[in-house]
């Protein structure tokens, strides 16, 4: 069953694309291209498929690791205030017009900024000896709204060219995606999948609690430091890609532990596909539905998000889950 | 018994331990556990009983004194090593998890690297969970969920199981069947085990008894002689007497 649930993703994610590249918002037949066609499709459209896509697969990916070790089915890098941090550190980088590392001085700075957000959840969340998922959950909403004002408190005193349009820190935007950032954020994201999945087990096993995660042989302490750091990755390079993109970590772990169960061995692989595959689509409805005009793929998402979100809330018991 | 020859699994050596600063909540433990021993730890809530368990895991770390599993300090041990050699299960467990019967039971060969000798269908037909492991464990019965939970330890196959009071909001049915199953697995399988509980008149049960108050030993040995009233009304605060566990179950069933 969960094969042939994939496989129809999988093909959802293909007839996505296709639309994406070849016929929104205006058709581009590939066989038939002048000049000014080819240059839309390979340096417009097909990058930001690509971005649309590696976003996503690090933002459901991080969602699902992230309701793993806190245990709560409400967490998520964009309710944690991880993306944010991410984001006001890349801002911050950006306005501070230290470009040591070249291209990589973005990611690597909304890396620092969502690893001190991480770190920082984390003090706020820990009490007698160990973390409470509620104090975890009150002080990442605390953060987000910190950072978030500060934000825009620097994009309205700056004027900073470089830091391009508001929108895109503040809710997320594909539109001037091109090519320069895929191969670092790509790297990003592939390392924290990866650590992710190599440690889908134990994941599984601190889902049932720190103990029992100890009494099955492993080491609680370093594995939440290794899946946070990975998480770290992830919403670093997505965010350095895009911008805060909400609710595709929150939506899409939920949608496939519903398809194909709680596994993480499984649910790690089947949240990246799912949420590439809901960027795109939110990234193809925003360009297209109101064309010309754009709506940002985080405004869509979130319009899908929110009553999803609001639908959780009156299941209790997935709340207690 | 006496005549075969017996090794030491765990042993406790002048174990203190405090929570806070120079708030010391264990006192001077000393004690052993051999193989095939099944112990039950009795006290008052609050007397130490999961902390001693904790310590014998190695959740938590010994503020003095050492704990030495299979004659090597516990903490030298690797943890996918120790994994194999004890399990520990705890007195909350999260009864939500999102996982299926199988899913969760199968978590038990974590540790190893090879399949371990008991199948997950043994292990769920040991806890009589063999019709119900595509369920979630949410949509089972209290009783049901914490045998799925011991299901998985028993298929992490350690010789040393440590049961934080296992019995906890089962029936009385499925306290004597666990009760049966863990005196089955002893024998079958050469397991030792300590498991916490409260209930004295389940304590006769046992052929040891370790009795607790405020992070000390009162007692060990048979539990006839440990759990005297003397000791009992020392240990619980209160005159009470243990009865024999027919007299207890018939107590209970007709509901005087």
């Amino acid at each position: 069953m969960s094969k042939i649930k994939i496989s129809m993703l999988i093909l959802v994610l293909v007839l996505i694309v296709s639309a994406s590249l070849f016929v929104l918002p205006k058709v581009i037949n590939p066989f038939q291209m002048d000049t000014v066609e080819r240059n839309i499709l390979f340096s417009i459209r097909f990058p930001r498929v690509i971005v649309a896509f590696f976003m996503g697969m690090a933002l459901g990916v991080s969602g699902a690791v992230l309701q793993g070790i806190l245990r709560n089915p409400l967490a998520d890098p964009y309710i944690l205030g991880i993306s944010s941090g991410a984001s006001l550190s890349a801002v911050a980088g950006i306005l501070s017009g230290i470009y040591f590392f070249g291209k990589f001085t973005i990611p690597l700075a909304a890396f620092i900024g969502a690893s001190l957000v991480s770190v920082l959840v984390g003090f706020f969340g820990w009490k007698k000896g160990r973390l409470w998922p509620e104090r975890l959950l009150l002080a990442g909403v605390g953060l987000s709204f910190l950072f978030h004002a500060i934000l825009m408190l620097l994009m309205s005193v700056s004027a900073d060219e470089r830091l391009g349009r508001i929108m895109f820190w503040i809710y997320g935007d594909l539109s001037t995606a091109d090519w320069s950032l895929i191969p670092i954020a790509s790297v990003f994201i592939i390392s924290g999948i990866s650590i992710s999945l190599s440690r889908a087990k134990a994941l599984n096993a601190l889902i049932l609690g720190d103990e029992l995660a100890h009494s099955l042989g492993f080491s609680v302490r370093k594995e939440r430091l290794l899946l946070f750091v990975s998480i770290s990755l992830m919403t670093a390079a997505s965010v350095s890609l895009g911008g805060i993109i909400g609710f595709i970590g929150l939506l899409v772990p939920h949608v496939m532990r519903f398809l194909i169960g709680a596994d993480n061995r499984f649910l790690v692989p089947a949240s990246a596909l799912g949420g590439g595959t809901l960027l795109c689509m939110a990234d193809l409805i925003g360009k297209s539905i109101l064309s010309p005009m754009e709506i940002p793929a985080g405004i869509v998402t979130a319009i899908i998000g929110s009553p999803y979100f609001l639908y959780l809330l009156g299941r209790r018991d997935v709340l207690s889950a | 018994m006496s005549s075969v020859h017996k090794y030491t699994i765990l042993q406790f050596d002048d174990v203190g331990f405090f929570y806070e600063k120079n708030k010391e909540f264990i006192h001077e433990l000393s004690f052993t556990v051999s193989d095939r021993e099944f112990i039950g730890l009795l006290g008052a809530n609050g007397s130490g009983k999961s902390t001693i368990l904790k310590l014998a895991s190695g959740i938590l770390n010994p503020s003095e004194g050492s704990i030495r599993l299979w004659g090597k300090p516990l903490q030298s041990f690797r943890y996918k090593d120790r994994a194999k050699l004890l399990s520990y299960l705890p007195q909350l467990l999260d009864m939500n998890v999102p996982f299926r019967v199988r899913e969760l039971v199968a978590m038990g060969i974590y540790p190893y690297d090879i399949i371990p000798e008991m199948t997950l269908s043994e292990a769920l037909n040991m806890v009589g969970l063999d019709g119900k492991s595509d369920l979630y464990i949410k949509n089972l019965s209290g009783g049901e969920r914490r045998r799925a939970f011991i299901a998985m330890t028993l298929l992490q196959g350690a010789g040393l199981l440590l049961l934080d009071e296992p019995l906890a909001n089962l029936d009385i049915k499925y306290q004597i069947e666990v009760i049966k199953l863990l005196k089955e697995l002893k024998e079958k399988k050469n397991i030792s085990i300590i498991m916490a509980l409260h209930d004295i008149n389940m304590a006769l049960q046992f052929e040891k008894v370790m009795l607790i108050k405020d992070g000390k030993v009162l007692g060990m040995g048979n539990p006839e002689i440990v759990l005297s009233r003397d000791l009992l009304k020392e240990a619980f605060d209160v005159a009470i007497e243990a009865r024999s566990f027919q007299t207890a179950y018939e107590i209970r069933n007709t509901g005087s």
